[in-house]
């Protein structure tokens, strides 16, 4: 664009032909290297303008085609293409010259006192000028764009209010604001929490540069992690920070990730309730897992390099020196059950399963999978002796025990079923059906009923009297107590009863509820039959006592009298016939 | 006005009864029905006279008995001015309890009828009024 350093290459826009001549000499006797072009009216200007650039424009404001001077300052700065524009007035009012400066000229001269070094001068500091404006122009032209186009998300913000000014697109397709709606917002939008502490920063670094983690939310609330750092600037003349916002959500969320499959690991090899071992094949300790000293209350480092066998009680070791003949043809086996001796020195049942890895060079020994069964032992052994006492009981009772399976359907019954019922063994059918054929017909009903509730209403303990036929064919009454015992899905799955035989008790309750029910009779004979003469003859006799004198026939009254009596006596003969009866 | 009627299968009793209620001016010619449905009918008949009816029940009789006989009167619309005193020789509590349930019911009186019933009968407040001396 411009001329080889050196020459001058100026338009003068200038209608007056002396003027013109005095400032081409003026030129010529300042610079040697010059090109001057000569424009009479606007309208040439125009032309020249448009074909060609100048480094400077010299300008008379009185042209015969446009009288405006400030219409034609403008149109001329237009064209200008970056030129300084150096104004030439007739007029000694500086007011008007300072105006032209404001219309955005570099300069203004009066005629009258232009002289050649004047006029260089101000050519020269106007093309100065000029260059700086431009060099701030592009610099800030540089900033722009790195400012807009960052891949980090950044923003200016009003450094007293907070407010934004300015956004970058990568803050705005992170955050989800437009920038429309970032400039109507403070940074104070986009916080989580610790707003004090933020806001406690900022003002102590008011002019200052930091650096701070906080959690902002997008527009449509996610939570992101940020890493802040924050400059002051200037910005357009305001007290301004540039921020630059690192988005470290991803990172921290995979370094979470990371610490929490480490967790796990160490949360399963070390508080595990299994305890993890590598042998060599000397069955000497190369490893094992810290969960040891939980479970078995030994220090795992001590354990290294001894023989696991000297742990293991001397009954078991034959057991399981049987079963490591087999090391190298199967991969992994079960031990059986063992005794290990812990820390302390008490035995402790362990079941273990070896896997032969002496192939795989991390671990180069057999791994043992070990787990504490001590508590299984011991509920299995006490299960086993109250399985014995149930046994002693059942055959030292005189009540028929049963043991009942729901889903096989069948019936154990203890040696009482032939006792108490006259059945035996040949007899004996272990259904549910054939139990309920020999229900008598008018308990059925009561009795299937009661046992449908152990299933309708989760009923544990069932306790009714009923008949049951004996293998004779005659009825026995029995007293049936039975106690459900349910799965661990809470679903009954056995019946144990306990069955009394009641028949004599029962034959003497019926007695006593028959002459129950015989006293009854006579009590409501008393309170009617009886009462009912002797209220006449109590009524007779009050009549002839008190109302005598409005009698008109007391005889009958009498022979009435008498006749209730014998009713009366009649009925008493009648009660103690009827209580001599079958008492 | 008053109207008093006994209803009792027991002629004894009927007897007695009327004396006690004519000697204790409760009233000077009472009527007595033998059955219960009998009396029912007289007073479905005098159901439009809008006369009080004092009616002295027994409970137990062959047939219709008392308790029948109230579960009648129950229904009728002219309920509140049947005043019934339920007269047996039961001294059975539950007989007594039983007649609590009935509104109809204001006195329970135990064979043979007393003089002091008598007076007692007259201070019943539902028919108090219709002894007040001139």
């Amino acid at each position: 664009m411009r001329k080889k350093s050196g020459q001058l290459k100026v338009l003068v826009i200038e209608d007056n032909p002396g003027d013109f001549i005095l400032i081409e000499d003026y030129l010529s006797e300042e610079h040697t290297a010059l090109e001057i072009q000569h424009a009479e009216t606007f309208k040439i200007a125009k032309e020249f303008l448009s074909s060609a650039n100048f480094d400077t424009i010299l300008l008379d404001l009185s042209l015969p085609d446009i009288k405006n001077p400030e219409v034609l300052v403008k149109e001329i700065l237009a064209l200008s293409n970056g030129a300084p524009v150096v104004v030439l007035t007739g007029y000694t009012n500086k007011n008007y010259g300072m105006k032209t400066l404001s219309w955005g000229v570099s300069d203004y001269l009066l005629k009258d006192e232009i002289n050649a070094s004047n006029l260089s001068k101000s050519i020269h500091y106007s093309m100065e000028r000029k260059k700086v404006q431009r060099q701030l122009y592009e610099s800030e032209e540089k900033y722009r764009t790195l400012f807009d186009s960052s891949p980090l998300p950044m923003w200016v913000l009003d450094r007293n209010t907070l407010e934004f000014l300015n956004v970058n697109q990568a803050a705005i397709e992170l955050y989800g604001y437009s920038r429309e709606e970032f400039m109507q917002m403070t940074v104070r939008d986009l916080w989580v929490e610790d707003e004090e502490s933020i806001e406690k920063t900022v003002e102590n670094n008011l002019h200052d540069f930091f650096f701070i983690k906080v959690k902002h939310f997008t527009k449509n609330r996610e939570m992101l992690y940020i890493e802040v750092q924050s400059n002051p600037i200037l910005f357009g003349g305001r007290e301004a920070r540039v921020t630059l916002a690192h988005n470290i959500t991803e990172k921290l969320k995979s370094e979470e990730k990371l610490r929490h499959s480490q967790q796990r690991f160490k949360a399963l090899v070390q508080d595990g309730s299994d305890v993890i071992s590598i042998l060599d094949k000397n069955f000497h300790y190369a490893y094992i897992s810290p969960s040891a000293k939980n479970i078995l209350g030994v220090n795992p480092e001590q354990l290294q390099g001894s023989s696991a066998f000297q742990f293991i009680h001397r009954e078991d070791r034959p057991y399981i020196e049987d079963k490591i003949k087999f090391i190298g043809k199967v991969k992994s086996y079960q031990l059986p059950p063992y005794r290990y001796i812990d820390g302390k020195g008490n035995w402790r049942w362990l079941e273990t399963i070896i896997s032969d890895l002496r192939d795989d060079p991390a671990v180069n020994g057999l791994v043992a999978t070990s787990r504490d069964i001590t508590r299984f032992k011991t509920q299995e052994k006490e299960l086993r002796e109250s399985l014995e006492r149930y046994d002693i009981v059942a055959k030292a009772t005189t009540d028929l025990i049963t043991d009942y399976n729901i889903e096989k359907d069948t019936f154990q019954f203890s040696n009482a079923m032939y006792d108490i019922f006259g059945y035996n063994s040949e007899e004996l059918d272990t259904s549910r059906e054939w139990w309920k054929e020999r229900l008598h017909p008018e308990d059925y009903q009561r009795v299937i009923n009661a046992t449908e509730e152990i299933f309708t209403s989760q009923k544990k303990l069932l306790n009714i009297e009923y008949r049951f036929k004996c293998a004779d064919g005659n009825y026995k009454y029995i007293l049936d107590r039975s106690y459900v015992i349910t799965d661990a899905e809470g679903k009954p799955s056995r019946i144990i009863g306990s069955i009394q035989d009641i028949t004599e008790r029962r034959k003497y309750i019926n007695a006593i509820e028959r002459s129950n029910e015989r006293l009854r009779e006579i009590a409501w004979t008393q309170s009617h039959v009886v009462r009912a003469p002797l209220a006449r003859i109590m009524g007779l006799i009050d009549l002839l006592k008190n109302q005598r004198n409005n009698l008109d026939n007391i005889e009958e009254i009498i022979d009435n009298i008498l006749n209730s009596s014998e009713e009366l006596d009649k009925v008493i003969r009648k009660i103690t016939n009827k209580t001599e009866e079958e008492f | 006005m008053l109207e008093v009627i006994i209803v009792d299968d027991d002629k004894i009793v009927v007897f007695i009864q009327q004396k006690m209620i004519t000697n204790h001016d409760i009233a000077s010619n009472p009527i007595s029905f033998s059955k219960a449905d009998v009396a029912l009918d007289y007073l479905n008949e005098q159901r439009k006279e809008k006369k009080n009816f004092l009616i002295f029940l027994d409970i137990n009789m062959p047939n219709m008995n008392g308790w029948d006989f109230l579960n009648y009167l129950e229904n009728h619309e002219e309920k509140s001015n049947y005043h019934v005193v339920m007269v047996t020789s039961s001294i059975n509590s539950k007989d007594k309890k039983e007649a609590e349930k009935y509104s109809m019911v204001r006195a329970f009186i135990e064979k043979p009828i007393a003089s002091s019933d008598c007076e007692k009968i007259k201070e019943i407040p539902e028919i108090s009024h219709f002894f007040e001396r001139v």
